[in-house]
C-alpha cells in the first residue's frame, strides 16, 4: 500500500475554470523521502493542500479523481480526520505559533490528539532533541530559523507516519537545513513517508529518494535526478564587472546591540567601500538582520557608531530621516510590509526617480504585465519582485537586501540576480545582501562577512561565501 | 497583551473570569456612588497582593488617561460633578476587571477550558484572540519602520500615510489569522473533538477560593455600604 497516491486528479479552484491539476498522478511510498519540484505557480502548494485536506474543507474547488492517503480516499473526509493521518508543516512558521513556550507549542498538537501526559512529555522531549530546541525557550524570542524548526518539531511530535512539508527550509541556514533533512531521512528509514516541496533543490537533493516534477497540471517522475537537479540547481555565475572605488560609504565602529539585556551583537567593526557588494553570512539568529537594520538606521546601536560617507548632507544622526531613506533603500524579508499602493504601476512609481525610470524598472523585473494589478493580490514571488523593483526605482546609493530570493524558482532567481547586478553596474550602487541561497550567494558578493557570536568571525571574498555554503564544517571558514 | 504582564502563578482561570465579571458588574451598579472608588481600589490592591502587580501597574497610566478624558467630556456635557465621578468609576471598573485577563498565560486558560469540557469554539476563539494581541504591537512597529523605508511615514501626506499604514497592517493581520487558524486545524484542533487531553492540569487551590471569597466580600460591602 502506498502512503500517498494521486490517481488521475483534476482540480480547479472555485470560481476559476483553469485546471491547476490535470489528470495528475503520483505516489510516495512508506520509507521514502520524495521531493515535489516545479516553478512558482505550477500547483505544488495545491497538491499539499489536497493531501492535508485543506482542499476542499477550507478552500473549495472542483476535484475529480482520487486522493489516497494510506490507501483511503480523503476527498470526502473532514480535515480533523485527515490531520490524524498526515502531519503538515505549512509555510510562514512565524504566523503559526500560538503558545509562549516551546514546550507548550509542541504539546498543543499532542493534546488535541488526546495523548496521555507521559506520552506528551516523551513526544515533546524527542521533538526538541530532533530539532535542537530547548523546551523552556520563549517562542517570541526565537529567530526565524528556530521558529521554522519549532513548527516542524510540533508536527513531528504528533507522530503521523505521513509527513508533508511546504518549503520547510525557507528560513533555515545550511546547518539548520541539514539538521532537518537528516531528521526526515532518519524518519523515512524508520518507515515514515515524507513529501517535501522545496525550491532549494541543491540542499534537498542528497536526502531524497524520488523526485517528482509538476508542470502544466501534470506530475511526472524525474528519472535522471542528477541531470534534472544539476539543470535546476546550477550555480549562478557572477556577470558583474564593476569594481569598487576606495571611498568608504559606511564604517561600523565597535557596534553592539542588546535587547532587554540580551546581547545580539557584541563588537562589529568593518568598512564598506562605494560600489561594493557585501554579503552578510551567519547562522540563524546570529544578528544579520539586526545588523542590516542598524545600517539602515531603523535601530540605534547600544554601543559604537556607524559613520556614513554616502553624502555629507545626510549627517551622522542615528535615526533615519526621509532624506536618508531616499539614499538608502531597504528591501524587507517579507514584501507584504512594503506594498501599499492600489496598482503595481503606482507602487513602483512611488518615490521613483521618474515615471520613465519606473516603467523601465518594471520591464526589467518582468512585472509590466502586472501593472494594473493590486500588489497585495499577487503571488509571493511576484510580490517580492514588485517590492524590490519599488525600492530600486528610487535609485538608492546603498541597497540593503534581506533574503531577496526566497520563494523564487531557479529561472526567477537567475533573472533576479542578473537584474540586481545589471542595476549595480549601471548605477554603481553599494549592495549589502543577506541570503541563505547558496545558488546565488557568490553572484551577489564581492566581499563576505561572517558573523558569529555577535562579532565578525571571518572576512573574505567569494571564496569565503563558497566555503560557508559548500564546506560542511562552518568553522573551516576561518 | 504583553508577555511582560503575565503572572507565574495565576488565579484559577474560571475564578479569575468570575472575579472580573463581579468587579465589572458591581463597579457599574455602584458607579454613581462616590464610595465605589474604594471598592475598585480594594480590588486593585487585592490583585496586586495576589501576584498581579505587573498588570496592576500597567493599567494605571491607561486608566488615568481614560478617566481624565471621559470625566472631562461628561462634565462638559452635563455640568454635573457626580456624573463625572460616575464616569471615572465606570472606567476604573473596566480597567480593574481586565487585570486577571491581562496577566493570564493563554495556555493556562485553554487547558482549563479543555479540562472543563467547555465548547471548543470558545477555547479556539480565546486562544486566537490572546495570541493576536502580542503580535499586534510588533506588527504595527514593523509597518511603521517599513513606511519610513519607502518614504511614506510623513503625517503631511495623510493619504499616503493611511495607505502605507493600514493596507500592509490589515493584510498582515488577515494573513496571520488565516495561517493561524489553518495551522491550529492541521494540528488536530477541531470544534467537535470529543477527546483531547491536558498536558499540565490547572488545579484549584485554597488560595483561589480565598481570592474569590475576598472579591465576593468586597462586592457585598460595595452594595451594603
Amino acid at each position: 500500500m502506498k502512503a500517498i497516491e494521486l490517481k488521475n486528479v483534476t482540480f480547479s479552484y472555485e470560481g476559476y475554470e483553469a485546471k491547476v491539476l490535470d489528470d495528475a498522478c503520483f505516489s510516495v511510498e512508506y520509507g521514502e523521502v520524495a521531493l515535489l519540484s516545479g516553478f512558482s505557480g505550477q500547483g505544488k502548494s495545491t497538491v499539499l493542500s489536497l493531501l492535508a485536506g485543506i482542499i476542499p474543507n477550507i478552500t473549495p474547488g472542483d476535484i475529480k479523481g482520487e486522493v489516497l492517503i494510506g490507501g483511503e480516499d480523503i476527498t470526502e473526509r473532514k480535515m480533523s480526520d485527515v490531520c490524524r493521518k498526515v502531519g503538515v508543516v505549512l509555510q510562514n512558521a512565524e504566523s503559526q505559533i500560538i503558545q509562549q513556550l516551546v514546550e507548550d507549542e509542541i504539546a498543543f498538537g499532542c493534546e488535541n490528539f488526546a495523548f496521555t501526559c507521559d506520552k506528551i512529555k516523551d513526544c515533546v522531549d524527542r521533538a526538541c532533541r530532533q530539532m535542537q530546541l530547548n523546551p523552556q525557550w520563549k517562542t517570541r524570542t526565537l529567530s526565524g530559523g528556530q521558529k521554522q524548526r519549532l513548527i516542524t518539531a510540533a508536527t513531528l511530535a504528533t507522530e503521523q507516519k505521513i509527513l508533508v512539508l511546504d518549503e520547510p527550509l525557507a528560513n533555515l541556514d545550511k546547518p539548520g537545513a541539514e539538521l532537518l533533512m537528516n531528521t526526515l531521512r532518519q524518519l523515512a528509514l524508520s518507515g515514515y513517508a515524507v513529501l517535501v516541496v522545496e525550491h532549494r533543490l541543491d540542499m534537498v537533493f542528497p536526502y531524497v529518494d524520488a523526485v517528482w516534477s509538476i508542470s502544466n497540471g501534470k506530475i511526472t517522475a524525474v528519472k535522471n535526478k542528477q541531470e534534472y537537479l544539476s539543470a535546476q540547481a546550477e550555480h549562478i555565475q557572477d556577470t558583474c564587472c564593476l569594481h569598487k572605488v576606495e571611498k568608504t560609504v559606511l564604517r561600523l565602529d565597535h557596534i553592539g546591540f542588546s535587547v532587554k539585556g540580551h546581547e545580539i551583537l557584541q563588537d562589529i567593526s568593518f568598512e564598506i567601500k562605494k560600489g561594493e557588494r557585501v554579503l552578510l553570512l551567519g547562522e540563524n539568529g546570529c544578528g544579520k538582520t539586526t545588523l542590516m537594520r542598524l545600517i539602515a538606521r531603523l535601530y540605534q546601536p547600544s554601543k559604537g557608531s556607524i559613520i556614513q560617507g554616502i553624502d555629507a548632507k545626510l549627517g551622522q544622526k542615528v535615526k533615519g530621516t526621509s532624506s536618508w531613506f531616499k539614499r538608502v533603500g531597504m528591501v524587507y524579508q517579507n514584501p507584504n510590509y512594503q506594498l501599499f499602493m492600489p496598482t503595481v504601476q503606482q507602487e513602483v512609481a512611488f518615490g521613483a526617480e521618474s515615471a520613465e525610470y519606473a516603467e523601465k524598472i518594471m520591464q526589467m523585473f518582468g512585472i509590466a504585465h502586472l501593472a494594473e494589478r493590486h500588489p497585495q493580490s499577487l503571488s509571493e514571488g511576484q510580490k517580492r519582485r514588485v517590492s524590490i523593483a519599488s525600492v530600486v526605482a528610487t535609485k538608492p546609493s546603498v541597497l540593503l537586501l534581506d533574503e531577496p530570493t526566497v520563494g523564487q524558482d531557479y529561472a526567477g532567481l537567475r533573472e533576479m540576480v542578473y537584474i540586481l547586478n545589471q542595476l549595480h553596474e549601471q548605477s554603481g550602487n553599494t549592495m549589502i545582501t543577506i541570503t541563505h541561497d547558496m545558488r546565488c550567494a557568490e553572484a551577489l558578493c564581492d566581499r563576505a562577512i561572517y558573523i558569529e557570536n555577535g562579532v565578525v568571525s571571518a572576512e573574505g571574498g567569494k571564496d569565503l561565501a563558497h566555503k560557508y555554503f559548500y564546506v560542511t564544517n562552518v568553522l573551516k571558514c576561518k | 497583551m504583553s508577555e511582560k504582564l503575565l503572572t507565574k502563578h495565576p488565579i484559577y482561570p474560571l475564578i479569575g473570569l468570575l472575579a472580573s465579571i463581579l468587579i465589572i458588574i458591581f463597579g457599574l451598579i455602584t458607579a454613581k456612588n462616590p464610595e465605589c472608588i474604594w471598592f475598585l481600589g480594594g480590588m486593585w490592591l487585592l490583585l496586586l497582593v495576589f501576584g498581579y502587580w505587573r498588570a496592576c501597574l500597567a493599567v494605571v497610566p491607561v486608566s488615568v488617561v481614560f478617566c481624565a478624558v471621559f470625566a472631562g467630556i461628561t462634565y462638559a456635557v452635563s455640568g454635573d460633578i457626580n456624573a463625572a465621578y460616575a464616569a471615572v468609576n465606570r472606567i476604573l471598573a473596566v480597567c480593574v476587571a481586565v487585570i486577571p485577563g491581562l496577566a493570564l498565560p493563554p495556555i493556562v486558560l485553554v487547558r482549563n477550558f479543555s479540562a472543563l469540557n467547555l465548547p471548543r469554539m470558545l477555547t479556539l476563539g480565546m486562544m486566537i484572540t490572546l495570541t493576536f494581541f502580542p503580535l499586534l504591537g510588533g506588527e504595527v512597529r514593523q509597518v511603521r519602520e517599513a513606511m519610513k523605508t519607502r518614504g511614506a511615514g510623513s503625517f503631511f501626506s495623510p493619504k499616503i500615510f493611511y495607505r502605507a499604514f493600514l493596507i500592509p497592517l490589515i493584510m498582515r493581520l488577515v494573513n496571520i489569522s488565516d495561517t493561524l487558524a489553518l495551522s491550529v486545524e492541521t494540528r488536530g484542533f477541531s470544534k467537535d473533538a470529543k477527546n483531547c487531553s491536558v498536558y499540565k492540569t490547572v488545579s484549584l487551590r485554597v488560595v483561589d477560593i480565598l481570592f474569590l471569597l475576598l472579591v465576593i466580600a468586597g462586592a457585598v460591602l460595595a452594595v451594603v455600604l
